[in-house]
């Protein structure tokens, strides 16, 4: 009755512990049955033969009650699993917000996605600027040393290769290679993709030969520590054109000067990310990624002309070298539109290597110097006085040798008996006296014509800032006319005693150009931004400052600047065309003593001069070589920059014949 | 269980754990297991598969953006060299190469016959840009062309041969005014040798002397500078 029912059950170990008596000597540790597989009693510990019927064996057999084993296993088991629950809220809900953070800061590699930073094109979409892949070549020195090699010169060998490819001196590579310790070397800085493809090639091939060499040969392979690391660099196509306009990228591929900084923002895009999920430094192809996509930046289209910005380049920076002179800027302005065509600064630098560049040249000049514009400025005070209705051109002026004004004699540039000048003749000989004269009639006292010269001087856009607000810009200096001292207000007429740009002084001729409205210049035409949707720039601020009359009648007056006979600027005409424009020579400030000191030759003019297009405004500081006069040095710039911008440009002269307006009176009659 | 016996305790709740083997209406075991094992292989091979796609996925993935990196550089470098070829600096010093100059100041024809514009003779220096101002040594004007194909013919030395190539002016600078008629504009527009119809402008007596004359010592003082 006692015997057990269930076959499956008891037989086990019954039969277990019923093994032949040869096995009963094992130690009963390694008999006992783990209690998990199914001894239902301790009594299958004992050895020996036993009858299937414990419980009416010996006394001896007489099992324990598992009772109190049982509770002891539970409350182990027990107090295990309440540790267990323990950590495990601990883990999953107390510390859960940390440990996921731990566990995503290993789990989730993010990825900055660089945006490409947009290019500068010039008007017909011409690339000033563009970025390009570049390669940091460098090398892990410690890879060369003679107990991987097993030769003794393998840095050099491996200089003597990279030296043709990279262009570098073989000795400071070999130098730089022959440190067994260290790491990390910096061979060459941005390099093309072409010189890493050449270098891994030649590695492939020396590989190729190690392979096939035996083991204990010394190894070609020279080449296996040498790593680039990938960036983008940005490129200037057509290296100095136009340095001053665009500016540099710093290291840190932010603009460092010009447009490159002025329009940084836009240029520079945003830049994205990629986060995904990675296990033992692969990417977790069904894991969740986040990507937030680089946007790229704006390309800007500038109103620059690339081939009227290298002629005037080209021309300003040979005048500069041939006169010995500091500086020289070029100017060429669209008169209808008041787009800049070219602003050429000598000499100027290469922004592919700013590093290498005279630090006095980064910049843009043009912008940046203050200058006294000398007699290029009467023309300010001609529209004044024509403005005001207090002269015309045939208005009859008698210009004295000397003239005492304040508290000195004036006098003009070539010692002269009495001339007698018509208000044209004035402009043509480029007379300071006259000049004087003429805008003394401006107020019935001195400090009232001041007030009036001192408007239109605002109007014209003098003391202003030019509305590019380009980095380093200088607004020139214009005191107010309550502050022009004594001699101020007479030579402020004739372009002394106050200060601009070239921008400036270019902007004022193309105001008369464009029938005596001011269009503030502007160097950027549109922008296309990362959709490819190409926005035009905003139009520029307009104002009136004469009526289109005057501004006809100075046109006219500024043609017999270059085409009279007595003129000045003889060395401006281009055959076929009208042309107007206006020399000046003036006493340059010398930046460093703040005195006067040399001279600022300077041209500016616009053509055809009856149906104006282009406006240039040449400068040159301090010319000590030749001649020192604005229509010697800068008249021929001006000519062959004008002609160069209206072959460019297209723009047919218009036939007429030009009126010739009068240069002197006889007398009496 | 079936009835006999009664196992006392502790054994029947242990037995009434395991179900009869052999009672009725069990189903059988192996087409039981044999499900299993079906179930679990096939999944098996379905995440192998599905592995092993996406790992091919990701190594054509690399390879093509190996190849995009390739060719962007390749781009690259062809483009830089465009830009080096067409820069006009470049472009000046081939068209002297090829005993180009400078063209004079340009000169417009339009439909009806009417000359705009004053045409002259390119010499070796280039052509003037005013009959009154001598040509300035440096004139760099109008050489940006590359109309004229570069051609076999060894450029002779510019001095020797006033230009029989067509002259380095751009087509632009030697159209007219509104658009087409092409040979005509340029033969007229430049007289060069083997244009007879425009005569060659007699260089205008010399009116407009320039006014080189240095004056006297300008003072250098703010009240005497000028011109």
């Amino acid at each position: 009755m006692t015997e057990p029912r269930d076959p499956r059950r008891v037989p086990r170990p019954a039969q277990r512990g019923g093994q032949p008596p040869s096995r009963a000597g094992r130690p009963p540790a390694a008999k006992r049955p783990a209690p998990g597989r199914g001894a239902p009693r301790p009594g299958a510990r004992r050895p020996g033969p036993r009858t299937p019927r414990p419980r009416s064996g010996a006394p001896a057999l007489r099992l324990g009650s598992p009772r109190p084993r049982l509770r002891l296993v539970s409350l182990g088991l027990t107090l295990i699993m309440l540790i267990f629950v323990v950590r495990l809220f601990q883990v999953q809900a107390v510390d859960a917000g940390a440990f996921a953070a731990k566990a995503n800061e290993n789990r989730y590699v993010p990825v900055k996605l660089a945006a490409e930073r947009g290019a500068l094109t010039d008007r017909n979409g011409v690339d000033l600027a563009t970025t390009v892949d570049a390669y940091d070549i460098t090398a892990d020195p410690s890879l060369l040393a003679p107990g991987k090699t097993r030769t003794d010169d393998a840095p050099q060998r491996a200089a003597a290769l990279l030296a043709p490819i990279l262009h570098e001196d073989e000795a400071t590579l070999a130098r730089k290679l022959d440190q067994p310790k260290a790491r990390y070397v910096l061979l060459a800085r941005q390099q093309t993709p072409q010189v890493w493809k050449r270098i891994k090639n030649l590695r492939k091939t020396l590989d190729a030969k190690a392979a096939a060499a035996p083991r204990s040969a010394p190894r070609p392979d020279v080449l296996t520590g040498i790593f680039a690391d990938k960036h983008s660099k940005r490129l200037y196509p057509n290296k100095d054109l136009a340095s001053g306009v665009l500016g540099f990228v710093n290291g840190a591929g932010k603009g460092g000067g010009g447009l490159e900084a002025l329009l940084n923002k836009q240029l520079a895009g945003k830049d994205g990310k990629l986060v995904y999920a990675q296990s033992g430094g692969r990417r977790v192809p069904t894991a969740d990624t986040q990507e937030h996509p680089a946007v790229p930046g704006t390309d800007v289209e500038l109103t620059l002309d690339r081939d009227i910005q290298w002629a005037a380049q080209q021309a300003i920076t040979d005048q500069v070298a041939k006169s010995g002179a500091d500086r020289g800027y070029v100017v060429v302005q669209d008169t209808r539109t008041g787009e800049i065509l070219a602003l050429a600064n000598a000499p100027a630098f290469d922004p592919n290597d700013v590093a290498k560049s005279d630090p006095e040249a980064l910049g843009n000049a043009a912008l940046s110097d203050a200058f006294e514009p000398g007699s290029t400025s009467k023309v300010m005070s001609m529209a004044a006085v024509l403005e005001e209705g207090v002269a015309t051109p045939s208005t009859r002026v008698t210009v004295p040798n000397r003239l005492h004004r304040g508290d000195r004699l004036f006098a003009d540039d070539v010692d002269h008996a009495t001339w007698h000048l018509t208000l044209n003749g004035v402009l043509a000989k480029s007379s300071n006296i006259g000049t004087i004269l003429a805008t003394g009639q401006l107020g019935r006292t001195q400090p009232e014509a001041n007030q009036v010269l001192y408007s239109y001087l605002r109007k014209f856009g003098i003391g202003k800032p030019t509305g590019l607000g380009f980095p380093g810009e200088t607004d020139g200096i214009l005191a107010k006319p309550q502050d022009w001292n004594t001699s101020q207000q007479y030579t402020i007429p004739f372009g002394q005693g106050l200060s601009l740009n070239a921008v400036q002084a270019a902007s004022v001729y193309s105001t008369i150009a464009n029938g005596g409205e001011r269009i503030a210049p502007t160097l950027v035409r549109g922008t296309t931004g990362p959709d490819g949707h190409y926005a035009p720039a905003p139009r520029p601020a307009k104002n009136r400052v004469v009526s289109p009359k005057t501004a006809r009648t100075l046109a006219t007056m500024l043609e017999s600047v270059v085409d009279d006979e007595e003129g000045t600027g003889a060395k401006a005409k281009i055959d076929g065309y009208r042309v107007g424009g206006k020399t000046g020579t003036s006493n340059r400030v010398d930046p460093k003593t703040g005195r006067y000191r040399g001279y600022t030759a300077s041209f500016a003019g616009f053509a055809p001069a009856d149906k104006p297009r282009i406006t240039v405004y040449c400068a040159v500081q301090n010319p000590t070589k030749g001649s020192y006069f604005g229509g010697q040095v800068c008249g021929p710039i001006y000519q062959q920059v004008m002609a160069f911008a209206l072959k460019t440009l297209q723009v047919p002269p218009t036939g007429a014949q030009p009126p010739r307006l009068p240069v002197t009176f006889t007398p009496g009659q | 269980m079936r009835g006999q016996g009664r196992p006392r305790g502790r054994q029947k709740r242990l037995s009434a754990l395991f179900p009869a083997a052999t009672a009725p209406g069990t189903a059988a075991r192996a087409p039981f297991v044999l499900l299993i094992v079906v179930l679990l292989g096939s999944g098996l091979i379905t995440l192998l598969l599905l592995n092993s796609a996406l790992n091919q996925g990701s190594f054509e993935l690399s390879k093509l953006e190996r190849k995009t990196d390739e060719l962007t550089d390749e781009q690259q470098a062809l483009q830089q060299e465009v830009d080096a070829y067409s820069a006009p600096g470049a472009l000046e010093r081939r068209a002297r190469r090829l005993g180009m100059v400078p063209g004079g100041a340009p000169v417009f024809l339009l439909p009806d016959g009417k000359v705009l514009g004053k045409p002259g003779v390119a010499t070796s220096d280039g052509a003037p840009l005013s009959s009154s101002a001598a040509p300035s040594a440096s004139a760099l004007l109008g050489t940006a062309a590359l109309s004229a194909p570069a051609g076999p013919s060894a450029a002779p030395s510019a001095a020797v041969a006033p230009p029989a190539v067509r002259p380095p002016v751009p087509a632009s600078s030697a159209t007219l005014g509104p658009q087409s008629t092409p040979a005509p504009a340029a033969a007229l527009g430049r007289p060069g040798p083997p244009a007879p119809a425009a005569a060659p402008p007699a260089p205008a007596a010399p009116r407009a002397v320039p006014r080189a004359g240095a004056p006297t010592a300008p003072a250098p003082s703010p009240t005497t500078s000028g011109r």
